[in-house]
């Protein structure tokens, strides 16, 4: 008797989600880094491409799906969010990515975040947060620090930064990340537990502008600054600890999972299909519609 | 007997105003009649003056308005407040309520005095019978009932259905103060001819909705499966239809965090592969227009409705209007072309959303439909519509042969290219709000931009022979030509009617297709015509001018166009036709009208 061959699955590598389309970011951009990641971690996942839909609004970083090899949508400014529930909700069985920068998510398009958290929609939400509008080259963006100088902010600007961490937890979010591609296996980590979290993940990726960023934002200085959080003795399923570390965004640079919810709650996703399900019995057929509005039906 | 009688009633909030309309309305349908019924309420959320019209007929009719036939005053403060919303003439038999100590040959009617009014002790009635002055309106439809011959046998089963879950008791009540009402009518007989006719096209029933409801049941007709907006004023019942009924046919209904949002998820569930909507009011729509232009560039198609009402700005939330049509036609920023379409009525809803969803998929495009606040809230009773005289189109997908090299955005001869959507095995592509190249790659050619654009409007050229999106009436030679839309469009067919009765010799053309602006269907309407009116309510006369645009029209063709909430009167219409006359009634012949006035 002979032992049969194992069967050979063809396993997805990255390089099966990475699209030829040549990048228009700047040499030593930290979306480099970003799209590897992401490609590492859907390789991991093993879905087909064909099967994840990566949507995005208006920045630097919302080039990204044309990166990969999945469904992109390269939408408008700030609206990455509504778009990609449209998806979700339309289609259950996607996995649905959303990319966005800090001015695409927390300054056009910040109304969104709180409610896409508050249903709960099962999607992977990337900010890649470098702190400046790059795409307009250099403008004060939402999470810019407090004095910082830029094109619009000649003589130092004069508002405190939005906290995407703190932000994100307020509105309740399950699975709150943030990583670097200063550390590529941990950010690409990250990103595949966020997706293989069953619910809304938020994962800030601090990934610097080579060009208007400063000095202490780049790659090389990261490497010094970032902590792991696991490496801190930080618990993820302590919501308390979290929102600590969480208020230290600006002044460390923590990676790693911040929160995760060892309770996951149902999705909005999971509510639509049980309607769907338990209404469907009462449905007249389609052509029949109009026979509700008889007189005494 | 009476052919056509329009009843308008007005009380207080809580009266029953509008409760006792549906009656009458309702009978009405299920007796084979023709009715539109309008309802109109003070500008408190709760309480407050309101009143109904309810037209009634033995043959269809197009338009609410005109002078009261019959009018009922349960309070003579809240009717006045109406003011030309009811407008009372000598001819008017007046109902009132005895209760408000106004004697009969002191109705405050500013100087018009009704030949026939009935005093009736309505609170007293209501309470003898029914224990309760909220019987009031079950007094009035059983008087009605009585006089004009409507649902004498209908309403008390309505009756009995609607208050049967508050016990016999209640139910016996209001059955006793209905009697009363019949009885009381029976006792001061009217003459024989203001009982209402039977109907022409026979005694069977006939459908009986609102326009939001109309278009939320012809979207799931159309097999819609995802709709997403905002609720605003008066678009939202559209949505309210929908939360009850898509789940049943597999959909979703998401109410968005704001109007951006809501067509924002409608882009998204297109992306997807699935037929969405989403509804709004001109503010909302305001806000929805870089949506529609992401969805041109990325052809996806979407149906926008926009119940339109008073604008600019908050404007008057509660009166129709048809003043965004140019916001329609330039909504977003770029060249770009997106099809509008307007119902003419309730009934024409069904078509114009199923016409709405097929354009849509066919050219992958949003789709506006025009509604406005009259069609949408006005109840109308509509002939049974055979669905199965509509065809259903979806999205052209691509072939297997397609996808072994799929270039999203293919440059075809039809301008059409076949479109995957998530979930399809090697369809995968990047849609965007950018400029792209045939693959969907972000391109900043100029020749290519050039050649995308070319496409995205060539693909439409088939519009331009769309007659049957159009609805000529009359003469087809008549050198007079009116033009109207939406629910305007109504009073230029009643219009057109009691011009002809008159021997004018006149035509009306109905767009229901409103952009883009089809060329060859207007030169052919007005190659018979000298002189004309676009009779549109909006100050500018925004149809005759976006017209203008595109065809020459001849120089004596006017719009007759003003400002909404100020309704138009299919008689007024006759008299601005009747003042076109010398140039009409060529070979030195008079007009009819002046002949009549020697």
């Amino acid at each position: 008797m002979t032992a049969l061959e194992p069967i050979a699955v063809d396993k997805p590598q990255a390089g099966n989600f990475k699209s030829d389309l040549k990048p228009i970011w700047c040499a030593g951009c930290g979306d480099y880094g970003v799209v590897t990641a992401i490609t590492r971690a859907l390789a991991a996942i093993g879905r087909p491409a064909h099967e994840i839909a990566f949507i995005s609004g208006i920045g630097c970083s919302s080039r990204i799906p044309g990166y990969t090899t999945a469904y992109g949508f390269n939408t408008v400014h700030g609206r990455a969010l509504p778009i990609a529930q449209g998806i979700k909700l339309a289609n259950p069985e996607l996995l649905v990515l959303v990319a966005s920068g800090d001015g695409d998510g927390f300054s056009i398009g910040g109304g969104h975040v709180a409610h896409v958290i508050r249903r709960n929609i099962d999607l992977t939400y990337i900010v890649m947060d470098n702190q400046i509008y790059g795409l307009t080259k250099g403008q004060l963006s939402p999470t810019s620090q407090r004095g910082r100088k830029t094109a619009t902010s000649n003589f130092g600007s004069l508002e405190e930064p939005v906290n995407p961490l703190l932000y994100v937890m307020g509105y309740g979010a399950s699975f709150v990340a943030q990583g670097t591609p200063a550390d590529m296996p941990g950010l690409a980590r990250i990103i595949e537990e966020g997706i293989r979290f069953p619910g809304f993940a938020f994962i800030n990726i601090q990934s610097p502008c080579v060009t208007y960023g400063e000095e202490d934002q780049q790659l090389k200085a990261q490497k010094v600054r970032m902590r792991s959080l696991e490496s801190i003795g930080h618990d993820p399923a302590d919501r308390a600890g979290a929102t600590e570390r969480a208020r230290e965004y600006g002044t460390r640079l923590y990676t790693g999972i911040l929160y995760r919810n060892p309770n996951p709650p149902r999705t909005y996703g999971q509510g639509v299909i049980e309607r769907q399900q338990s209404l469907q019995k009462l449905a007249a057929p389609r052509h029949e519609i109009l026979n509700r509005f008889l007189p005494g039906h | 007997m009476s052919q056509d009688l329009i009843i308008g009633i007005a009380g207080a909030g809580g009266d029953g105003v509008v409760s006792a309309g549906e009656s009458l309305i309702t009978a009405a349908a299920l007796e084979g009649y023709h009715g539109i019924m309008t309802k109109s309420f003070g500008s408190q959320i709760r309480g407050g003056e309101a009143s109904c019209r309810v037209r009634l007929a033995t043959e269809p009719v197009f338009n609410p308005n005109g002078p009261l036939d019959v009018a009922v005053a349960l309070n003579w403060e809240d009717f006045r407040r109406f003011g030309s919303e009811l407008p009372v003439e000598s001819a008017t038999i007046v109902i009132y309520d005895s209760n408000t100590g106004v004697a009969p040959d002191k109705l405050p009617l500013d100087g018009v005095t009704p030949r026939v009014v009935f005093s009736v002790p309505i609170t007293e009635m209501a309470q003898q019978h029914a224990g309760t002055e909220m019987a009031k309106n079950v007094v009035v439809i059983g008087l009605l009932a009585g006089w004009f011959g409507i649902g004498r046998e209908s309403m008390p089963a309505g009756i009995r259905k609607k208050f049967a879950k508050k016990g016999a008791a209640v139910v016996e009540g209001n059955a006793r103060a209905f009697q009363a009402g019949l009885d009381f009518a029976a006792a001061h007989p009217l003459s024989q001819e203001h009982q209402l006719a039977a109907p022409h096209t026979g005694r069977k029933a006939k459908l009986l909705t609102d326009g939001n409801d109309m278009c939320a049941a012809a979207a799931i007709f159309a097999g819609c499966t995802f709709f997403s907006g905002y609720p605003i004023t008066p678009s939202t019942e559209i949505m309210q239809f929908l939360d009850r009924e898509i789940w049943k046919y597999g959909g979703t209904v998401l109410q968005a965090e704001d109007e951006i949002a809501g067509i924002g998820a409608v882009v998204g569930a297109s992306f997807a592969g699935k037929k969405a909507l989403t509804a709004t009011s001109g503010p909302g729509m305001s806000l929805k227009t870089e949506m529609l232009g992401l969805a041109s560039i990325a052809e996806l198609p979407l149906v926008c409705v926009n119940v339109q009402r008073g604008g600019p700005s908050t404007g008057m939330p509660t009166k129709a209007e048809q003043a965004d049509l140019f916001q329609a036609a330039f909504s977003a920023h770029g060249d770009c072309l997106r099809p509008i379409l307007a119902p003419m009525s309730v009934g024409d809803m069904f078509g114009a959303i199923v016409d709405a969803f097929n354009l849509a998929e066919e050219f992958q495009t949003p789709v506006i439909v025009l509604s406005d606040q009259e069609i949408s809230q006005r109840k109308e009773t509509v002939e049974p519509i055979d669905t199965s005289a509509f065809r259903l189109v979806e999205r052209k997908r691509p072939t297997e042969g397609d996808l072994a090299q799929y270039a999203r955005f293919k440059l075809t001869e039809s301008g059409i290219s076949p479109i995957s959507h998530p979930g399809m095995i090697g369809g995968n592509y990047l849609a965007s709000g950018i400029e792209h190249n045939e693959l969907g790659r972000p391109t900043a050619s100029g020749a290519m931009h050039a050649r995308m654009n070319e496409k995205r409007f060539r693909k439409f050229n088939p519009l331009q022979n769309r007659r049957d999106l159009f609805l000529v009436e009359g003469d087809p030679d008549a050198p007079v030509g009116l033009v109207s839309w939406g629910s305007v469009a109504g009073v230029a067919r009643e219009a057109l009617r009691l011009a002809r009765a008159e021997g004018l010799q006149v035509k009306l053309l109905v767009p229901k297709l409103l952009y883009p602006v089809a060329e060859p269907v207007y030169r052919d309407f007005f190659a018979s015509v000298r002189c004309g009116l676009f009779i549109e309510q909006s100050y500018q006369g925004q149809l005759y001018r976006l017209v203008r645009m595109f065809v020459d029209l001849p120089a004596l063709v006017e719009p007759f166009a003003r400002s909404g909430s100020n309704p138009f009167q299919p008689v007024e219409v006759l008299e601005r036709l009747r003042k076109l006359a010398p140039p009409l009634h060529g070979n030195g012949d008079r007009h009819p009208a002046e002949k009549v006035a020697d």
